[in-house]
């Protein structure tokens, strides 16, 4: 929920599905089926979704002129400035199962997925894998060998031929939120969840 | 003919003349105000139980972890991943999710990665377990879940609907309620609606819209000393008896926003019977709209009480359960389940 200003929310739109398929292909929709989309905005938009059983409830919430904290599956957070879309890595995860593949994704060995959730960023060294489209300054995963998404981070690069040309200590996603959070700030509000 | 809370003045005056020399030494001795000890002695009977309950709060809690099958379908791949950072543990025999820590391993079980992935929540006690299993919540369910946060009850509650129905989990703390939402999104949790608001005015917005409630009250926490030792000094008869009011008017609005048929489960992590059997009487007292039922729990747990310090409470009260460190090796807790007429 944005944490200042009145809060307002809506059920439905359509907003989460054009950046979804912008991001990952028409396919990926899939991972929307069933649910139907809340946004929250005051200076930022969260979104969320929602299944069926969960709509009565809100309703009820939001004809009683308050707003819920938090509902069903959090999707991520619509920006007025680049990236203008930043998913969760619950969505993103869902993405991923409906496609059956990674896109947009830095798969990263033990050692980076340890620095990653401290908030640093990914380096070349620490990148096994790397998976296309990618473009400098959007949202891309950072992965483990386990399969799960670990992080999001911006890109430093526009394509995987790119990375020939880094040094290994050079950065190929700068974090913007990864899992540590949930360690770190989850709890108090001594750091921002978004790092952009 | 005076309420339950009225009660509470004259059971003050009774705990304080009953405060004896062996109580005042056994008070100082294990660091206790002496009321809390005149009280256990009222509610164990025996100065041989007292004894083995103050000898129960100086030891540990044992950790116990459930696992997120939300997140992990299949719970041995979360263990299997935490014993290879030199954990062990032991299934919780009655809650199939569930294990205790019986060696802890290289990192904190509040820094794995799997923690960090949602795989598990952590406990420092077995009984935080039972509310969740004694509302026998299904996905057909619309639970309601009152004081929620941190979330412990509220993601256990959801996996228990595998995911599905509705549960609306409601908190008045900003501080505590973050932990909620983070405990959510952490675990993928996505049949809660999460809302920041006083409980009691949770009919109000829903009326009687639910089938099952858990109302795990705010407490003063006397069933957790093992946590926390200043409980043994910090909380007068007076604070127990603001926490009992809250307490009342928590489970009035519980039991009001609960269709009839429907279920509400009241617990509190204190095994003061101010909080626990008081609290329920006085609600059976004030509404003929709610039951006490018997627990669908096969725990050989201690039955409510029916008198304290002559005040006659009323007998269906047993059928509630209490929970003593020293007897059942976990935190004190109560529970009582209460059907919406």
């Amino acid at each position: 929920m944005p944490p200042k200003g009145t809060v307002r929310c809506r059920l439905g739109g359509d907003e989460l599905e054009r950046h979804v398929t912008r991001l990952y292909g028409a396919g990926a929709t899939r991972a929307l089926v069933g649910y139907v989309p809340m946004y929250c905005w005051s200076s930022f938009t969260e979104v969320y979704l929602l299944r069926e059983e969960l709509l009565e409830a809100v309703e009820k919430v939001l004809n009683s002129g308050r707003v819920p904290y938090s509902a069903g599956l959090y999707a991520g957070r619509l920006r007025r400035s680049r990236p203008i879309f930043i998913p969760s890595h619950l969505l993103v995860e869902r993405v991923y199962g409906v496609l059956g593949k990674y896109v947009r994704a830095f798969e990263a060995a033990e050692q980076g997925v340890r620095v990653v959730l401290y908030g640093r960023d990914l380096l070349k060294s620490s990148t096994l894998r790397c998976f296309e489209p990618l473009e400098v300054g959007e949202v891309v995963s950072v992965v483990g060998t386990d399969g799960r998404v670990y992080a999001l981070g911006l890109s430093e690069v526009g394509s995987c031929s790119e990375l020939e040309k880094l040094r290994a200590e050079d950065a190929v996603a700068r974090v913007v939120f990864d899992l540590g959070w949930y360690l770190r700030g989850g709890t108090v509000a001594r750091e921002r969840k978004y790092r952009v | 003919m005076p309420s339950y809370t009225d009660a509470l003045s004259s059971v003050w005056g009774r705990i304080r003349s009953s405060t004896s020399s062996r109580v005042e030494e056994v008070a100082s001795s294990y660091g206790y105000l002496s009321y809390m000890v005149t009280r256990y002695l009222e509610m164990l009977s025996s100065w041989e139980e007292v004894i083995e309950l103050l000898k129960a709060f100086e030891r540990d809690l044992v950790r116990s972890i459930r696992v997120n099958t939300l997140r992990f379908g299949d719970p041995r791949e979360v263990i299997e991943r935490l014993e290879a950072l030199g954990y062990s543990f032991t299934p919780v025999p009655w809650e199939r999710y569930s294990y205790t820590v019986v060696r802890s391993g290289r990192v904190p079980l509040g820094a794995t990665h799997e923690f960090l992935l949602g795989g598990y929540y952590l406990y420092r006690g077995l009984a935080s377990l039972l509310p969740p299993l004694a509302l026998r919540p299904t996905d057909s369910d619309r639970v309601l879940d009152v004081a929620a946060a941190p979330g412990g009850k509220t993601t256990h509650i959801a996996q228990l609907m595998e995911g599905r129905g509705l549960v609306v989990a409601v908190d008045v703390d900003r501080e505590r309620f973050r932990a909620l939402r983070s405990n959510l999104e952490r675990m993928g949790v996505e049949n809660v609606v999460a809302l920041r608001m006083d409980g009691r005015l949770v009919p109000k917005v829903f009326g009687r819209f639910f089938t099952k409630a858990l109302l795990d009250a705010p407490c003063t926490g006397e069933g957790l000393i093992q946590l926390d030792k200043s409980r043994k000094v910090k909380t007068s008869f007076d604070d127990l008896v603001r926490a009992h009011r809250l307490q009342v008017e928590l489970l009035k609005a519980t039991v009001e926003a609960v269709a009839p048929g429907g279920l509400v489960l009241y617990s509190t992590c204190s095994i003061a019977p101010e909080e626990d059997e008081f609290t329920v009487a006085e609600v059976l007292e004030s509404s003929s709209r709610v039951e006490v039922v018997n627990l669908p729990l096969e725990l050989d747990l201690l039955p409510g009480l029916s008198e304290y310090f002559r005040v006659r409470l009323p007998e269906d009260l047993r059928r509630c359960r209490r929970i003593y460190p020293h007897k059942h090796g976990m935190e004190g807790f109560f529970l009582c389940l209460l059907r919406v007429l």
